[in-house]
């Protein structure tokens, strides 16, 4: 490792990283707000990202490839030396195969968004179709139609919508749900695996075992199934909502028993090794406005939410993490009120997401996994000056108490210049430590 | 209650079929095609807008209006085309180059089209040169959309290459998308930015009366 990459996570400390994150979310001040760099799925970095950092923190030598580890927003490894040299605290551990259903495994070298040299699993598609976009197929499976493409001048995937026409005399809940069954005894066992290999690492782990996210618009298009049945168009998702309320309640209240079945299998083979689990990322907010309704959220997915968090709360240790971009202010009573533990990804850049507001009025009940920094303006277009200031208002007003796991607004996308990057984690070393240095 | 406050409140309430039936009863009973559009369509669109920006309704709720006008309007399209009714104007939109989400795009395509405009849906991943074409097919107005840090900055090659065409006095442009401000949009020389669906039909009203008041097309050159 390099002198520049000691320079960052210098303070000495007698707490391990899960401790450090469990006071946290038991609302305590510990030695240093805790830091979460890729434990989730929207907590990590594009791999072009991730490329540059490690180049400029000295981890790698020129052309160095970084492993993609997550094919559908092309989220580079954080791995424990780049870990050790920010001060990440968090470690996912998740199913075995990615969003296209495929593993991540038989590395193979590929090179893209400007000659960033990369490893991708062996399945993944790396010969573009004559108009340079590359298509994603579901479990690899060439013989099915694609489910996901990557344009050309594109950063990651997006669904490709295999939409049947709908007939609603006919619409069954099972076409809904063919994407959630049992988890596998193969899957189990990887997990197991994976928690058992950080477990030593004594930092905290963040579970993403999928299944309970209700209604998540990355994956209503079914990207690992063949040829999906049922609702599969956003459009016609959104609207269903409205239009056949009823048929998303039956698909929802299913989905959370089997849900609630797996994690209990999950929570008998790991025990209470997690810190948090991942239980939902559906998007409730956009940029503007909630984009659904309170009265939506209170009566098709509050009462599914409620059960799965008093399930976990009933059953296991684990703390519970919603995810959720946008402006969701207006449903934030509802969402607390549903018994998360964590709140991710807090985008303050959103209407009414006041960060001041939020602590003050949800800080004693919910803690603040995000709101770091924010990803649409500051960090790619801003200044390192108001990067540093940025994160100190923000390990001011979401620190103080505990309750924070700092985490960028989603994940750092691509074209980030590396000199944000350094300001960012350099700022965040500054920073971190109790008490929280500053005025109010 | 007449046929047209019928066609309203089917539209408003999000009722495809029954809008559907009403525009055709108002053909059946010879209600002008203008009417039909400036006091059914249109006038149900501008309450729909206003209760999405009063926080009344969200997006599905929008978009099940949207469609519902739509289907109403599908309707009425023979009788536009036969009697040759004027559109407000002919606007192209598109999700920029690299970027491939278009739900908003589309909310407010249909928008502009319950509005009275002529669309031009050019889809998601549009390039530069595909929105000059649309001016060269007749567009007053480009709308771009963007949800990404990363595509947005690709709003401004649209504007340069409008510009290298020659085609920037003749037409207005308009921008759109979760990262996209107001300050973004002077930036890169467009002629205005909308938050949402509902504000962009204003916008793209008082973008185009601009260009007409200042008689930008006949300025252009070929």
């Amino acid at each position: 490792m390099s002198s520049t990459a000691s320079a960052f996570h210098t303070t000495a400390s007698s707490l391990t990283s899960r401790q450090r994150v469990e006071l946290a979310l038991a609302h305590e001040e510990a030695d240093r707000v805790p830091l979460d760099l890729g434990g989730g799925l929207v907590t990590g970095m594009h791999v072009s990202s991730v490329y540059k950092l490690r180049q400029a923190l000295g981890l790698d030598s020129p052309g160095t490839p970084v492993k993609v580890v997550e094919p559908y927003q092309m989220l580079g490894e954080i791995g424990p030396d780049l870990m050790d040299a920010l001060g990440v605290d968090v470690v996912g551990v998740g199913r075995p195969t990615n969003a296209y259903g495929f593993r991540n495994d038989g590395w193979k070298p590929w090179s893209a968004f400007g000659g960033v040299p990369l490893l991708v699993p062996g399945e993944f598609p790396i010969d573009p179709e004559p108009n340079g976009e590359i298509l994603m197929y579901p479990c690899a499976d060439r013989s099915a139609p694609p489910c996901a493409r990557m344009p050309k001048a594109g950063f990651y995937f997006d669904a490709i919508v295999r939409q049947d026409p709908i007939d609603d005399e006919h619409l069954d809940v099972a076409d809904n749900l063919e994407e959630f069954g049992p988890t596998s005894d193969e899957a189990i066992d990887h997990i197991r695996a994976e928690v058992e290999r950080v477990l030593p690492t004594g930092r905290a782990i963040l579970g993403d075992f999928g299944g309970t996210g209700f209604g998540d618009i990355a994956f209503v298009p079914g990207p690992t199934l063949r040829h999906p049945k049922g609702i599969r168009d956003l459009e016609q998702w959104y609207m269903s909502y409205v239009t056949r309320p009823q048929y998303i309640y039956d698909v929802f209240d299913r989905q959370c028993e089997i849900g609630i079945a797996n994690l209990a299998r999950i929570h008998a083979a790991i025990g209470d090794a997690i810190t948090a689990v991942f239980v939902t990322g559906t998007d409730f907010g956009a940029q503007h406005a909630p984009l659904i309704s309170p009265k939506t959220y209170r009566t098709l997915f509050k009462p599914f939410h409620v059960r799965v968090n008093e399930w976990i709360h009933a059953n296991t240790g684990w703390k519970t993490f919603i995810h959720s971009c946008g402006s969701i202010w207006r449903l934030l009573d509802d969402i607390v009120g549903a018994g998360f533990d964590a709140l991710n990804p807090v985008q303050t850049s959103a209407a009414e997401m006041d960060p001041v507001r939020l602590k003050q009025t949800y800080g004693d009940r919910i803690s603040f996994w995000g709101g770091g920094i924010d990803t649409q303006r500051a960090l790619p277009f801003g200044t390192p000056e108001e990067i540093r200031a940025m994160v100190h208002e923000r390990m001011r007003i979401f620190g103080r108490g505990g309750g924070f796991v700092f985490n960028t607004i989603h994940n750092v996308q691509a074209g980030v210049p590396v000199e944000n990057l350094l300001a960012l984690y350099g700022a965040v070393d500054e920073f971190r430590p109790y008490p929280i240095a500053g005025g109010s | 209650m007449g046929t047209l406050e019928q066609l309203r409140d089917a539209i408003v309430e999000g009722q495809a079929a029954d809008a559907v039936a009403e525009m055709k009863r108002g053909l059946d009973e010879d209600i002008p095609v203008q009417t039909l559009l400036d006091d059914g369509l249109m006038v149900a669109m501008h309450r729909v807008g206003q209760l999405f920006e009063e926080g009344e309704i969200y997006v599905p709720e929008m978009l099940v209006s949207s469609h519902a006008m739509t289907a109403a309007l599908e309707v009425l399209r023979p009788s536009i085309v036969e009697q040759g009714v004027r559109s407000s104007g002919r606007v192209a939109i598109g999700t920029v180059k690299g970027d491939l989400h278009d739900i908003g795009k589309n909310l407010v395509a249909m928008m502009l089209q319950g509005s009275g405009f002529e669309i031009d849906d050019l889809g998601a991943d549009v390039y530069p040169e595909r929105f000059v074409q649309a001016i060269r097919d007749g567009a007053e107005v480009i709308g771009m959309s963007a949800l990404l840090t990363t595509t947005m900055t690709n709003m401004r090659e649209v504007v340069e290459a409008i510009g290298d065409a020659g085609l920037r006095d003749r037409v207005a442009i308009v921008v759109g998308g979760a990262p996209i401000t107001q300050v973004y949009a002077d930036e890169i020389g467009a002629d205005g930015y909308a938050r949402d669906a509902s504000k962009a039909v204003r916008l793209v009203q008082e973008v185009l009366g601009r260009l007409k008041a200042t008689d930008g097309r006949g300025a252009t050159t070929h």
